[in-house]
């Protein structure tokens, strides 16, 4: 899995950068849900390309959902 | 008085009855502490994404309104103590938000520099002092 995930993002770009997306909301729960592979994890900048600024926001934004119940803490 | 973001989730069993009453006690609440309602999102019923007390299913809501600081305190009171409620989240929106309002006023100046800048160069005149006017505008 991980090695279609790093085949398939040959360019890494910040996704929040690239759409000038400035607030990163909880409750946007399919944009939360592409940093977060099956397992629940948050998928780390290494792997996503998110810019530090934004992966901070990022990871603020799932834990809330998960607090929520919106995302799991733990995955299958 | 900041924006406030109230997220909110209810027990599935809940009648519409007694669900409307449950979020009118709570807007009653709010208007108590002289909070003025801004927004309301009702997703309705959603499936969880891990079981709490044993249900699989919540019933969703989102507020988002202006009010002191107080309400926070005797809300969250309120929705703490609340068998109803399976979980819940405020936030002061205002904070979230100041550095994206940040970014898109930093943006759209950009914008507006760099469209002016191209029409000025364009046609130097009437343009270049219209989009002068819309920079204003924008950073108000």
């Amino acid at each position: 899995m991980s090695k279609k995930k790093f085949l398939s993002k040959r360019k890494k770009v910040c996704k929040f950068t690239a759409e000038g997306i400035d607030y990163i909301d909880y409750k946007d729960v399919d944009l939360l849900k592409q940093f977060t592979p099956v397992s629940g994890k948050i998928l780390p900048r290494r792997v996503s390309g998110t810019s530090p600024i934004y992966q901070r926001k990022l990871t603020r934004a799932i834990k809330r959902a998960r607090i929520l119940a919106l995302l799991p803490f733990v995955g299958d | 008085m900041p924006l406030y973001e109230l997220g909110v989730v209810l027990t599935p069993d809940l009648d519409d009855q007694a669900r409307e009453s449950f979020m009118d006690e709570l807007k009653k609440l709010l208007d108590q502490h002289g909070a003025t309602m801004v927004k309301e999102d009702v997703w309705g019923k959603r499936t969880l994404a891990y079981p709490i007390r044993h249900k699989r299913e919540g019933f969703y809501f989102f507020w988002q309104f202006e009010a002191p600081g107080t309400v926070v305190a005797p809300l969250e009171y309120k929705l703490r103590l609340s068998d109803e409620v399976l979980r819940y989240l405020t936030l002061n929106l205002d904070r979230e938000l100041r550095r994206a309002r940040k970014m898109t006023a930093v943006r759209a100046a950009q914008q507006a520099a760099k469209g002016g800048g191209e029409l000025a160069e364009a046609e130097p005149g009437p343009h270049a002092g219209g989009d002068a006017v819309t920079m204003a505008g924008e950073e108000a």
